[in-house]
């Protein structure tokens, strides 16, 4: 077996290992509770503008390019149902992925990286005390706890910057249109889908930002190395995941 | 009582510990010297459980730390206090929570302000002054630094004191002052201590015995006298530059 096959078993055992080891701190909210929120707050409330910038530059942009290949072709309310489907099912989670990827994952695998370097972690295990349920668990839990109320706002943010932009941008488009068009696409699940989607990508990337956070070595350049490695596997699981979850939309 | 039982431990190809056999006896202050890079701190991790060995053991209090379960490591290390080389206080804490995270659980869950009393008693013991307390550990200097590490070392009131080149990077007034702490500790507290350490001054002014730690083996163990007296040519090597110290 080859040495590269071998690393990336270990890493999936050592990750499988991490898991369980947050599944078992889990049921104790009172080890990590106080901390998750006091992350959440780090991560939700901080990411916000940025998340609703991106979402409202994902649906302006959305309603401009349907508008411009389907003027002429299909009646103007598929703008609607496109700009729906689109945000819902993809632009929104995703785009709040990738800021979160890139401002709390990034920042995560530093942190942890940098903690681990400096002989921080030895010094929580050397006091009996875990960091798992330290430091893992709050910022997972607290991933999971922010990124479905940011994948709401950012599907409402999107939605509207599309239905708006769209009406100044598409000749002849109305809100009747645009209102037409979503209600003829929109079933509920694409809604729970999306927040689904959120949570899972929450998890992804709080997960692998810790786990390679934490296998952090060397000095800066060490932690320099983790988090480009954390982001790009996060970016990498990101998009498995999405292809992952696909049939999951037809599924309901 | 710690012993270290035929140690052995590798990175790769590079092997560090290479057979260490090694007594701690109860009470006393050990100093463990040997040229940069011998593996003194790696000998140190395997005490408190933070690196497994290849081969061998340590055995602290009767319990074997290669086949202790995690709540026996746990307890091992609540009666072990570690500090660190270069401190390593939690950068994102400030020294009262740094100091407080130390702590029994019991102490933990009462929070900072519960803890208060207990972080500035833990101050005092090591002659820093309460209004540190509220700093970020990026605010102290590194003599501030390794005694905030001290503080929080002894917070768990341990039995064992491991010290990971405490001198290291002091300027000699501070290193002085940091000595002193070791030989207070032993004496206040009756801490067994193992100090690891290439400074030879910290070396004789604090260990009742030193042992020279020299290709992953012991080899020379004795009090400051016999070490001196030692006619092993790596071992007077070591040691000569001591001697006007120890004198």
């Amino acid at each position: 077996m080859s040495a590269k096959v071998r690393a990336w078993l270990e890493n999936v055992g050592n990750a499988a290992l991490m898991g369980w080891a947050i599944a078992r701190v889990l049921p104790y909210p009172r080890q990590y509770l106080a901390s998750a929120l006091s992350q959440a707050y780090n991560m939700g409330i901080r990411s916000l503008p940025l998340v609703l910038i991106m979402a409202f530059l994902g649906g302006a942009v959305t309603s401009q390019q349907t508008g411009a290949q389907f003027t002429g072709g299909l009646p103007l309310w598929v703008i609607g149902s496109v700009l729906a489907a689109s945000v819902l099912t993809e632009l929104g989670p995703l785009l709040t992925a990738i800021v979160m990827m890139a401002r709390v994952g990034a920042a995560i695998a530093a942190e942890l990286a940098s903690m681990k370097v400096t002989e921080q972690i030895d010094a929580l295990y050397a006091m009996g005390r875990d960091p798992i349920s330290f430091l893992v668990v709050p910022r997972v839990v607290a991933g999971l706890l922010v990124f479905p109320p940011l994948v709401i706002l950012a599907d409402f943010t999107g939605i509207a910057a599309g239905w708006g932009v769209g009406l100044l941008a598409v000749d002849g488009l109305t809100s009747a249109d645009i209102i037409f068009g979503m209600r003829f696409y929109f079933r509920p699940w694409s809604l729970f889908f999306s927040v689904l989607k959120g949570g899972v990508f929450g998890l992804a990337i709080t997960f692998i930002a810790c786990y390679v956070g934490l296998q952090g070595t060397g000095g800066a350049e060490g932690v320099g190395r983790t988090t480009t490695t954390a982001v790009v596997a996060t970016t990498l699981a990101l998009m498995v995941l999405d292809v992952l979850m696909a049939p999951v939309l037809k599924a309901f | 009582m710690i012993e270290f039982k035929n140690l052995k431990k590798a990175f790769g190809d590079n092997v560090v510990l290479d057979g260490v056999d090694l007594l701690v006896n109860e009470g006393e202050t050990l100093a463990l010297l040997g040229p940069s890079g011998t593996g003194k701190s790696v000998l140190l991790k395997h005490a408190i459980g933070l690196l497994e060995a290849d081969e061998g053991d340590v055995v602290v209090d009767g319990i074997s730390i290669s086949s202790a379960t995690v709540e026996e490591l746990k307890g091992v290390r609540r009666r072990l206090g570690y500090v660190f080389q270069n401190a390593a206080l939690f950068d994102s804490l400030t020294v009262a929570e740094n100091l407080c995270l130390a702590q029994d659980d019991e102490n933990l869950t009462r929070g900072v302000s519960g803890c208060h009393q207990e972080a500035v008693d833990l101050l005092r013991r090591v002659n820093m002054p309460a209004d540190v307390l509220d700093k970020m550990p990026s605010e102290l200097s590194g003599g501030m630094r390794k005694r905030v590490g001290v503080a929080r070392a002894i917070a768990s009131q341990p039995r064992y004191l491991l010290w990971d080149e405490p001198t290291t990077g002091l300027d000699p007034v501070n290193a002085d002052n940091i000595d002193e702490l070791i030989l207070e500790l032993g004496r206040e507290l009756g801490v067994t201590s193992i100090v690891v350490t290439h400074d030879l001054d910290t070396a004789f002014e604090v260990g009742d015995r030193i042992a020279l730690l020299y290709e992953g083996r012991i080899r020379a163990l004795g009090t400051p006298q016999e070490m001196l007296a030692n006619t092993d040519p790596i071992v007077m090597r070591f040691v000569r530059r001591s001697s006007i110290a120890a004198a």
